[in-house]
């Protein structure tokens, strides 16, 4: 139940000039192991996202191999579940009915997915949401709804694109202590794509700094500290510190994007927060 | 992408409320639209006092006599008798437009290769007035309701194939990807993605082909 990125090459083919295309990943090379929760941090454009849809299917590669699990990747598969950032919840389904949906394609029998479902929802506290329709629901609601989905069918492999990007720092927060109590219960292999260095620190047992030149791996930083993690430790900091760091160089003082902005103020505050140590 | 699903989850929501509220007839006095039913009595008192000025009912007749004689109309056997058999041929004619426009619809928005195949030919074939396909709808049909059936349905599959296909144009990609990850086939595409997804315009032009299968009709 690994995950491995062999040599992987994408490229774009641009819609005013045809004959050129952009190189977007070139030899993208990593490996996740059974049971580990990597993350792929790295600024806007460094093809981070662009590696994680390839690894579920959702779009092709120029070369390179992506091996699922001693398999390889062709296409989309209930073996990779995926939380999408924009949640991609069925708007036309109630809550019950998106989350045992991968279930049913499965064909497990109904009163399997009932309890299953249950099982659930009492996980994530959302008993009440059942028979509620998607946009009935708060953002970090339909947040662990997504969630709950993915991982309804215990999947071999769980790929999160940003999955707490679109929702406010508080819930943010609540929905990273919630999510390592769930993941860690399970032991999925999980890939995150994020910008936020904090959340990679919290919920990873690795990380993967991804630089702009053509989604290049800048460092590959093991952390190595017990779960829960302690935001206040010296080590915790020490992470958040030399992450930081290694985002500074990767974006190189070009803020492209709102998300690249979020970068430059995590980097501001956490200059500041340092001087204020001294 | 977000304002658009906001949006298409809006529209389906207000569908369904529409329906709901359908079912509760005891709302309907509550849900009355007051506002309109003032400008109708507005417009109908000024229809009556102006016809009484002016004076010259043939030109301009009374509000009343008109009045009297819809009451006699509606009344009388034949007019309802010929009222439902264009009721029939609206319904049918729209059924048929229907049954070819919606799979039609759904391939031309799921694939941009069918639209490009396929929107020449129905931009081109649509601008064609609707008389001038009578005379050969008469002859490839004969006289009766076939021609009035085929005419009603050419002019209501353009527009539920229209509607259609921009329903499908609206969804979210990304449901396509989420229903394959998780393993759907191609059946389940249609039924739990493309279909209700497309729904909102689905019934845009269907009504839509009604309303204008009416005007056709004549």
């Amino acid at each position: 139940m690994s995950i491995i990125v062999d040599h992987v090459t994408k490229s774009f083919s641009e819609r005013n000039r045809r004959r050129q295309s952009k190189l977007v990943l070139k030899d993208v090379c990593f490996e996740v192991p059974d049971g580990e929760f990597v993350s792929l941090l790295g600024p806007s454009g460094c093809g981070k996202s662009t590696t994680l849809t390839i690894i579920a299917g959702f779009q092709g590669r120029d070369s390179g191999d992506v091996i699922v699990n001693g398999r390889t990747v062709t296409r989309p598969g209930p073996d990779r579940a995926f939380v999408f950032q924009d949640y991609a919840l069925l708007p036309w389904m109630k809550v019950g009915e998106n989350i045992t949906y991968p279930m049913k394609m499965q064909r497990v029998p109904k009163e399997e997915r009932e309890k299953r479902l249950d099982e659930l929802l009492s996980l994530a506290q959302l008993q009440e949401c059942r028979d509620q329709y998607i946009n009935e629901l708060s953002g970090g609601m339909k947040q662990r709804v997504a969630l709950l989905r993915a991982i309804a069918c215990d999947p071999e492999v769980l790929l999160m694109d940003e999955p707490l990007g679109a929702v406010d720092f508080q819930m943010r927060k609540l929905l990273q202590l919630q999510l390592e109590s769930i993941l860690m219960q399970k032991k999925v292999t999980t890939l995150m794509v994020t910008h936020d260095v904090d959340e990679a620190v919290y919920l990873s047992d690795r990380v993967i700094v991804m630089g702009r030149d053509h989604g290049n791996i800048l460092a590959d930083v093991a952390i190595e500290l017990d779960r829960p993690r302690d935001r206040t430790s010296e080590k915790y900091h020490g992470y958040c510190d030399q992450l930081t760091e290694l985002l500074k160089t990767a974006l190189s003082g070009e803020v492209f994007t709102k998300e690249d902005e979020d970068i430059m103020n995590f980097i501001k505050n956490a200059e500041i927060e340092s001087r204020r140590h001294c | 992408m977000e304002e658009k699903d906001q949006l298409q989850s809006r529209q389906w929501k207000s569908f369904s409320d529409r329906s709901r509220t359908m079912n509760m007839g005891t709302q309907a006095l509550k849900k009355l639209n007051y506002p309109a039913v003032t400008m109708l009595l507005v417009l109908m008192a000024a229809w009556y006092f102006g016809a009484h000025v002016y004076n010259k009912p043939f030109v301009f007749p009374y509000f009343e006599v008109v009045m009297g004689r819809i009451g006699e109309a509606l009344t009388d056997l034949a007019v309802l008798r010929a009222i439902g058999i264009t009721m029939r041929r609206v319904l049918l004619g729209t059924l048929y437009g229907f049954i070819i426009g919606l799979p039609l619809g759904m391939a031309m928005g799921f694939s941009p290769l069918i639209m490009k195949t396929l929107s020449p030919f129905v931009n081109a074939v649509r601008q064609i007035p609707t008389t001038a396909w009578v005379p050969l709808a008469i002859i490839w049909f004969g006289l009766g309701d076939g021609p009035t059936l085929f005419v009603l349905a050419l002019h209501g599959v353009f527009v539920i194939i229209l509607n259609t296909a921009a329903g499908v144009m609206d969804i979210n990609p990304e449901y396509y990807n989420a229903v394959k990850s998780m393993g759907a086939g191609p059946v389940e595409i249609v039924k739990d993605v493309i279909f209700p997804g497309a729904l909102p315009g689905v019934i845009t032009g269907i009504r839509l082909a009604m309303g204008m299968g009416w005007m056709t009709v004549v």
